[in-house]
């Protein structure tokens, strides 16, 4: 008797959002402007990273294990598993010139705990690869300050040098 | 004495020079010698990962090819960006049969030559990944063994408590290092405990302390550092020990700036392993570079020394 009370109900209100829907449209604006998607712009970019990095994106089904693990996850913009997303969806635009790529400190803590085995240092270091040949370049050697110049050890100076600049 | 291949790496000729002569001490005591390979060069620092940038590699073969030609099998490495990245690029070599091609003609294009000779290349011979790359400490737990360690103790770490820092390249990607499991790993705890001080678990020593971000983002790794040490201390440890020149840098000078950002944070003196070993193998503590250390580690020897009866100066 219950549980056709509680199914009564949960038609009700379904059947009100339905109609809610159908009649406002548009009423609660997208947080962010709609995204064309084009065959050439998906597959164009999702398959030139799936070649460079030698992974399988489609492979990503959102679990967020790599952001959750992601020690600099509070320091970035878009969060690592959401860098998949657009990657499957070809937005490179919105990748390249994210703050992510440039503060992901390569430590392969994302690549250890991927259940779909995607190695994800590897599809950054491509993003990196394919932004840095965009000319964005995140870090030349004038903006270094000379007294840590001085002071850090050679791998981590050979480290940022490869990783973020051209 | 036995004599091994030994790669050091840039930074251990210079600003980690401590973390060098201290392996070089600790390893005589022991019975082998850490022979310096004749000539080498960068190893790159990172690892390419991306599959396309196989010219990334060429430094690092250049390095093992030479191992592979002066007839020896094993290489010792103790910085862990050089491990990490030697081990890498010895696993693609092996593995990768495009990476192998291109490298090897890469590097049979490198031989010197004379314009006025014909190149040679009868006795070339491909490098396909025949070297082994060994951390000092994978040495000393696979072949060495903790026991002969604890044997040749001489001075008593007991009593103090020692934390294990891994960090990430020490360890990671699991496929590719093999060295121990990359989410609850027992390597550096076992060394401690062989070393007769007791080890302390807490939540950060897998977690990466930012690395080279202490160049290009500063503020992003004084946080991350802080919540490692912090974390450390408030386990209980009084020490943290570490491999990675790199993990040095960032765990020790960069406490100034953790002290200023969060006042109420204690320091926490760093060590390399190879200088607790040699400390309690008996090297006098003027040999092993703490004039180097940001933070004083004269608090951890005094304990030494007043909680052992035969050691000292």
């Amino acid at each position: 008797m219950e549980l056709q009370i509680v199914r009564h109900r949960l038609q009700y209100h379904i059947e009100r959002r339905i109609s809610s829907m159908s009649e406002n449209t548009g009423l609660a604006p997208p947080r962010c402007p709609p995204i064309r998607l084009t065959r050439e712009k998906v597959s164009g970019f999702k398959i030139r990273v799936n070649n460079l990095s030698g992974q399988h994106l489609d492979a990503c089904y959102q679990c967020g294990n790599c952001s959750s693990g992601c020690p600099l996850a509070q320091e970035m913009d878009i969060l690592p598993n959401r860098v998949m997303r657009l990657v499957q969806i070809g937005q490179k635009d919105d990748i390249i010139h994210s703050e992510t790529l440039w503060i992901c400190a390569s430590c392969f803590q994302c690549t250890v705990r991927c259940p779909k085995g995607i190695d994800i240092q590897a599809v950054m270091d491509t993003l990196r690869q394919i932004a840095l040949e965009e000319g964005v370049d995140h870090f030349g050697p004038d903006q270094i300050n000379p007294e840590q110049a001085a002071e850090v050890p050679q791998p981590g100076l050979v480290g940022v040098y490869r990783k973020l600049s051209t | 004495m036995a004599k091994v291949a030994y790669y050091p790496g840039c930074a251990l000729k210079e600003r980690s020079s401590h973390l060098d002569r201290s392996a070089r001490d600790a390893t005589k005591i022991l019975g082998f010698e850490l022979d310096e390979l004749d000539s080498w060069t960068c190893c790159g620092a990172v690892p390419p990962v991306s599959k396309e940038r196989v010219m990334n590699l060429i430094a690092s073969s250049r390095v093992l090819k030479s191992v592979r030609d002066s007839g020896r099998e094993t290489l010792i490495t103790i910085c862990d960006f050089c491990y990490n990245t030697l081990k890498r690029t010895n696993f693609s070599i092996r593995n990768d049969e495009i990476a192998r091609k291109r490298v090897n003609a890469f590097l049979i294009d490198d031989t010197p030559e004379r314009e006025y000779i014909e190149k040679d290349t009868s006795s070339w011979q491909d490098y396909t990944g025949e070297v082994n790359v060994v951390h000092l400490m994978e040495y000393l737990r696979d072949i060495v063994g903790y026991e002969k360690i604890t044997e040749n103790l001489k001075r008593s770490l007991k009593g103090l408590n020692i934390a294990a820092y891994y960090g990430c390249v020490m360890l990671r990607p699991y496929d590719e290092i093999q060295l121990d499991d990359p989410e609850n790993p027992s390597i550096i705890e076992d060394f401690i405990r062989a070393l007769e001080a007791e080890p302390v678990k807490y939540p950060y020593r897998t977690e990466c302390c930012g690395s080279y971000l202490s160049v290009s983002s500063p503020d992003a790794s004084t946080r991350l550092c802080y919540r490692i040490l912090n974390s450390a201390r408030e386990n209980g440890a009084d020490a943290l020990v570490i491999s990675c020149p790199l993990c040095f840098y960032n765990l020790d000078s960069r406490q100034k700036a953790i002290i200023e950002a969060y006042p109420d944070f204690k320091p926490v003196p760093i060590l390399y392993f190879t200088q607790l070993l040699s400390v309690a193998l008996g090297v006098e503590y003027g040999r092993q570079g703490f004039e180097k250390h940001y933070v004083d580690v004269t608090p951890i020897l005094d304990r030494i020394n007043s909680s052992s009866g035969n050691g000292g100066e």
